[in-house]
């Protein structure tokens, strides 16, 4: 034994932890160890997504709202050709967009077509891409329609035509389901993962993605009919009513997430996400904008309450995303979750 | 006929020998020289570039040996008393676990696949066709082992094939083959799942009470995705080696999501309604 080596090791001996193996993987020196799991390495792995998904839900959410209410107002006898044209160009222009952002996000954008060769009911993303093509190809009718009616085609015998051939009606109901499917399904999107903050919440947030959906697509138009000063009284009016009423059923739905989420729904309160999620979504997005509406309507508060209704949507949707990062990446909760009655389970009534 | 592998833990030996076959084999990049400083693991998990992992996991313990204490017995496995009132788990025991995608039987990857890239092969395997995937990267989080991983210099996902390529010309996987003490066996479902349970009968009798099987859903908590075809023999909790108790198939509830959707749809459409009221 070299001199050094023996010197240390009487140096040890009076030392209180001697004997004691200086591993930090020691059950007793190490508290990794004493957790369940394997050195902190996340059982799960967090899913890729980018900037581009949640602006994605975003846009997705407005274009189903926006769609709901238009065709509303279609159906329900109340013509206003500023809204009727609003809603026709915002459908195109979130169907033109949805796509490229999904795109833009998968690892191989070149093979989006593959998206295409199947249809799997089971599979959300299938779902998503299969109701883009269909809801864009409605909206990309509509809106051809109203650029006919609107001249931009030229005023001649196509566009005479084209008038002619597109049963706007009908194709604004038929959409609509579409379109709202559009608007949940990307809530769905993220309850069908093993992620446990999203996947515990299977019931409610799908409904609160399209809540959600549906407000800011509400206050989108109402912002847009504010900027151009156009719109009737009663479209505003009625956009006002709307929106309190739809706001009120995305706090319930979101406090109803909240409690079905239960200790799972940590990551929305973490130090990085609340300012987001409290700050931005349940105080800057519900609370803020329910206190503006119920007040005496100016077109300036309007404009604020629109704007953010519709920042707090964003919030909302990024919040969601980057919490289940969060929640993927904590073994903890993860084997919380999949040890036994906690994730859904086959023989689970809807 | 359904393949699959059955690692027995119990005679890993930590030589690593089925990560470097397999990244051989499927010419895998290497993942960098990093130290995790996890015990004497640095490959860490599973991943899209390493489709074998071997993880260490160290139990030592506290009691110290007395007396006269024959090592050798103690490592042969002896139960009977020993001199010195020695005992046998006194060493500590450390345990190796070589892990590789589950191949589940009603794998959340494959239904999570938008694309139909992730099939199963005629050998009942999860496979990924290369050629399909355009890396959605949603199959990432609907898997319940965190085995399936995208590459980002590729774009696309990769996992375990269960060596198809070597399968179909009647070889056996590349880690099964350099395999040296047969922890990785590979063989049909239904023959591994006896060989299984023969073993921990045998390590039963030997006194290691705590063995079992993971993966076969009458026996673990695999049953909400029908089982695993790559089994495991295990010694300790299944969070020990970074598995879930009771995985769980993700894509059950698109059906009741479907449901609380409509209404919502409903309740929403009725609520815009509402408001067009004079």
């Amino acid at each position: 034994m070299a001199d050094a080596t023996r010197e240390t090791l009487q140096n040890r001996n009076g030392h209180p932890d001697n004997g004691r193996p200086e591993t930090s993987h020691h059950t007793r020196t190490d508290p990794k160890r004493d957790e369940k799991g394997y050195y902190g390495v996340p059982p799960i792995k967090a899913a890729h997504w980018t900037w581009q998904i949640p602006l994605y839900f975003w846009i997705g959410g407005i274009a189903a709202g926006v769609q709901l209410f238009t065709t509303l107002a279609n159906v329900l006898g109340h013509e206003d050709e500023a809204l009727t044209r609003v809603g026709r160009y915002t459908s195109l222009v979130a169907m033109i967009l949805s796509p490229i952002l999904l795109i833009w996000d998968l690892g191989r954008p070149e093979r989006f077509y593959n998206m295409m060769r199947v249809w799997k009911l089971r599979s959300p993303m299938s779902n998503q891409s299969w109701s883009l093509v269909m809801y864009g190809n409605l909206s990309g009718l509509l809106a051809v329609r109203q650029a006919a009616e609107d001249g931009l085609l030229g005023r001649n015998f196509l566009s005479r035509l084209l008038i002619q051939l597109i049963p706007a009606k009908v194709l604004s109901i038929l959409a609509l389901p579409v379109a709202l499917f559009v608007g949940s399904n990307t809530g769905t999107l993220l309850s069908a993962t093993s992620v446990p903050m999203w996947a515990r919440n299977w019931a409610f947030m799908a409904p609160t993605f399209l809540a959600s959906g549906v407000s800011t697509a509400l206050s989108y138009l109402s912002l847009v009919l504010h900027l151009g000063r156009w719109g009737e009284e009663k479209t505003h009016t009625v956009l006002r009513r709307a929106e309190r009423a739809t706001i009120l059923v995305e706090a319930a739905l979101i406090a109803a997430s909240l409690i079905r989420m239960g200790r799972w729904g940590k990551p929305l309160f973490s130090k990085e996400i609340a300012p987001l999620f409290v700050g931005g979504t349940l105080i800057g997005g519900i609370a803020a904008p329910l206190a503006l509406l119920s007040g005496k309507e100016t077109r300036n508060k309007s404009i604020l309450t629109s704007v953010l209704v519709l920042l707090g949507g964003l919030a909302f949707r990024f919040a969601m995303v980057h919490g289940g990062r969060q929640s993927a990446n904590d073994p903890e909760a993860y084997f919380s979750f999949a040890s036994g009655e906690n994730a859904p389970q086959p023989e689970d009534k809807v | 006929m359904a393949t699959g592998f059955l690692t027995d833990t119990t005679v890993c030996i930590g030589c690593k020998a089925c990560e470097v076959a397999c990244k051989q084999w499927n010419q895998i990049p290497a993942d960098g020289y990093e130290l995790s400083g996890n015990s004497y693991d640095n490959t860490r998990q599973l991943s899209g570039t390493t489709w074998r992992h071997v993880a260490f996991i160290e139990n030592p313990k506290h009691r110290r040996l007395t007396g006269d204490v024959d090592l050798v017995a103690l490592a042969e496995d002896v139960r009977e008393q020993l001199p010195g009132g020695a005992e046998l788990d006194a060493l500590g025991r450390w345990t190796f676990m070589s892990d590789v995608c589950k191949h589940c039987v009603e794998a959340p990857c494959q239904q999570a696949c938008p694309t139909g890239a992730i099939i199963r092969n005629e050998f009942d395997n999860v496979y990924i066709q290369p050629d399909i995937c355009n890396g959605c990267g949603y199959c990432v989080p609907a898997c319940p082992y965190g085995v399936i991983t995208q590459v980002p210099e590729d774009g696309r996902v990769f996992k375990c094939t269960l060596c198809y390529d070597r399968q179909r010309d009647g070889m056996e996987p590349a880690c099964a083959k350099a395999c040296p003490t047969n922890s990785i066996m590979f063989g049909e479902v239904e023959e591994l799942k006896k060989v299984a349970e023969e073993r921990i009968t045998t390590l039963r009798a030997k006194g290691y009470s705590q063995a079992y099987v993971y993966g076969t859903p009458e026996v673990g908590g695999t049953g909400g995705i029908g089982g695993n075809h790559s089994k495991f023999i295990l010694l300790d909790e299944p969070e020990t080696y970074n598995l879930a108790r009771h995985p769980f198939l993700p894509q059950a509830k698109v059906r009741g999501a479907f449901v609380t959707s409509a209404i919502a749809a409903g309740v929403l459409g009725a609520v815009v309604a509402l408001a067009f009221r004079d």
